[in-house]
């Protein structure tokens, strides 16, 4: 038997694939998260409720806005809280701006230079200066309106149960318009140009399912039942009973199964295979203009499919600051001894909380699975699948890798969950 | 040429990302190559670096290794953010059982590689500057990288957050009756929580010689109930050499 491990670069977090060999042959792939635990569950547990929002935020620097919507939405199923339309409007323009940031980070800084065959975007720029430039503009989009909305991009500050400590003034937001619809134009552009990237041909095959949060009148982001292609169709509370953990084999790694049994995939291609109808007019414009429909199956067009979605994202922004009204009415409510559970769609996919408290709101349990514990399970099967007959070793680390990256893999976010090796 | 690295260990990547945020700047100094940062390239040196950032906590006995190793190969070695200065948020663990939390998240507890605390990279090696915060402000990064190329001290405060809010014109979110650290935490983030209403959860940590006493004594007369003042301040900062020096002596 023969090793070959590879350090995962332009990732979240720091992992490496294993691929084991013997007699020449690739026998199995396994992805290695190697973080150091951090702990998050156990320090939430005898804290207060309130603390939920900036604790969890803390697993992932770049998405803590999903952390934060998943929480606040336990919370408030727990209690009992009902939320405003126009705080629930002002919550998804919030995590419009994650989306937007998180994908433009992965699209142009991780994912790109792949395509370039580049180590970096900075190695891009030397030759062609203005996409740095655009892909800068493009995330700062994103990151403007998490910033107005919750003081400052990373670890926002604003989010409470049943809204926010601050909202918004109408001109704060409006003044944000001609730089969205300016962006808009250019991350068109971008998805075009992409689009004329070279693929290599990957179909993700076998029994899997593409799961994500439906909802029945939008493009889910905020909220939403959780449904798979195959017709799963479940509310957040059944999550623990369908997406069932196992062990495998001679690993200690932990895996997440449909019913124990059944591969799963969560992430911007489950939400644009199960949501595609509903994307915004330019977002569903250009899906078409670059014959780009579901079922999207080919990771490596993952690229694609985030840039849909950034454009998706900015449109609906707009649309949520022409008509937002700045809510006046702060929610009261009592704590009780209660559990919840809240689930959103992070930039990666589905992530789901749960907590109980006691009657004074401490928690007394915390239960989070983040997208991409959930998806290790298809991420090694689909780097197998890729290089089970490639020969060069220089291709085989290069092409694992890139398999790898096409699903942005958050290894500072799975690290909590999957036992270490 | 100056060679700089950027390193990880236990931590979100919310540091890290400050980078991506200024790299216009970084390119108009010239004259940087950035030799290693996994997260952003794919080719990578481990040889000689002038300044090496590091984010994330000593969580692990190899990381204690390759702290050490950094500080070997590094003229400068500045910490970036909470963790890396002061354990961060899961150094709130340091004051806990540390088997019934590794239990309690980790159903296969033995697989677990481990330090029973999480460490600032101080406790290992000399560290020649600490940029506070979590996450830390983008905008003080630009200030020490181009200190340490004009070879001066990085001009960054060292004043309370309550200085910061003077300054915006905030009213005082204490007074108002919201439990606020801003009083004995270092300002740098622009007072933002004050700004939001809410007070002060000290992410970037406490000024020299903070009054812990008094304001704990304010706190009890404001009425804020339970553990407040002992939950805020042992957060994101948790194993800060203050609260850590004032644990110790109390216990």
């Amino acid at each position: 038997m023969k090793k070959r491990v590879d350090i995962l670069t332009r990732v979240e977090g720091e992992g490496k694939i294993i691929i084991n060999e013997k007699d020449g042959k690739i026998e199995s792939v396994v992805l290695n998260i190697f973080e150091p635990p951090r702990f998050i569950e156990g320090i939430l547990v005898g804290r207060k409720y309130d603390v939920i929002p900036d604790i969890t935020a803390r697993i992932c620097g770049i998405c803590p806005v999903a952390y934060q919507m998943s929480g606040v939405q336990a919370i408030e199923s727990a209690f009992g809280i009902d939320v405003s339309r126009e705080v629930e409007k002002l919550r998804k323009l919030y995590y419009y701006g994650e989306w937007i940031q998180s994908h433009s980070i992965h699209v142009f800084f991780l994912h790109l230079p792949d395509f370039y065959g580049k180590s970096s975007i900075f190695e891009i720029a030397k030759e062609r200066a203005e996409i740095l430039k655009d892909a800068l503009r493009i995330k700062s989009v994103g990151g403007k309106i998490v910033e107005i909305i919750g003081g400052r991009v990373v670890h926002p500050v604003s989010v409470k149960a049943g809204g926010f400590t601050r909202y918004p003034e109408k001109e704060e937001l409006k003044s944000l318009i001609p730089l969205i619809e300016e962006s808009i134009e250019l991350a068109k552009k971008y998805t075009e140009e992409f689009s004329k990237l070279n693929f290599p041909e990957d179909n993700i095959i076998g029994n899997l399912q593409f799961v994500s949060l439906y909802g029945d009148d939008e493009y889910a982001i905020l909220n939403g039942r959780i449904v798979s292609d195959r017709g799963l169709d479940i509310d957040k509370d059944e999550f623990k009973e369908v997406f069932k953990e196992f062990q495998v084999g001679s690993s200690t790694a932990k895996k997440c199964r449909i019913y124990g049994k059944n591969v799963y995939i969560v992430g911007a291609m489950s939400r644009f295979n199960n949501n595609y109808e509903k994307l915004s007019d330019e977002a569903l414009r250009l899906s078409k203009k670059i014959n780009l429909s579901p079922p999207v199956k080919n990771s490596f067009k993952s690229i694609l499919v985030r840039m849909v979605e950034i454009v998706h994202s900015m449109e609906k922004a707009i649309e949520i600051i022409k008509t937002y009204e700045k809510p006046e009415v702060e929610t009261e409510f009592k704590t009780k001894r209660s559990e919840g559970t809240g689930v959103s769609e992070a930039p990666r996919g589905v992530l789901w909380h749960k907590y109980s408290f006691d009657e004074y709101g401490i928690i007394l349990s915390a239960d989070i699975v983040p997208p991409t514990s959930q998806n290790q399970d298809i991420m090694e099967i689909n780097t197998y699948n890729f290089i089970k007959f490639m020969t060069e070793k220089e291709k085989i680390l290069t092409f694992a890798e890139r398999v790898v990256r096409n699903y942005d893999p958050c290894i500072s976010c799975a690290t909590h969950l999957i036992s270490l090796d | 040429m100056i060679n700089i690295g950027v390193f990880k260990f236990a931590s979100c990547d919310g540091c890290q990302l400050s980078f991506f945020e200024i790299v216009e700047e970084i390119l108009k100094i010239g004259d940087i190559n950035i030799s290693f940062f996994l997260e952003a390239q794919s080719k990578n040196r481990f040889d000689e670096f002038d300044i090496s950032f590091v984010e994330g906590s000593i969580s692990t006995p190899e990381d204690i290794e390759l702290i050490k190793k950094i500080r070997e190969k590094s003229k400068k070695v500045v910490t970036i953010g909470a963790c890396a200065t002061s354990g961060g948020i899961q150094s709130i663990r340091n004051y806990l059982n540390y088997k019934e939390i590794l239990e309690y998240v980790y159903p296969s507890p033995e697989y677990i590689n481990s330090l029973e605390k999480s460490h600032p990279s101080s406790d290992f090696i000399e560290v020649d500057y600490e940029l506070r915060g979590c996450p830390i402000n983008k905008k003080h990064l630009l200030e020490v990288i181009n200190s340490f190329l004009l070879n001066k001290t990085p001009n960054l405060p060292r004043y309370p957050v309550c200085l910061e809010c003077k300054i915006k014109g905030n009213p005082c979110v204490l007074v108002l009756g919201k439990p606020c650290l801003g009083s004995i935490t270092v300002a740098g983030c622009g007072s933002i929580c004050p700004s939001y209403n809410r007070g002060c959860y000290g992410c970037f940590g406490p000024i020299e010689k903070p009054n812990i006493e008094h304001l704990q004594e304010i706190f009890k007369e404001k009425g804020f109930k339970g553990d407040m003042f002992e939950d805020i301040l042992t957060s994101f900062n948790a194993y800060n050499r203050t609260y850590r020096e004032q644990y110790e002596k109390e216990s």
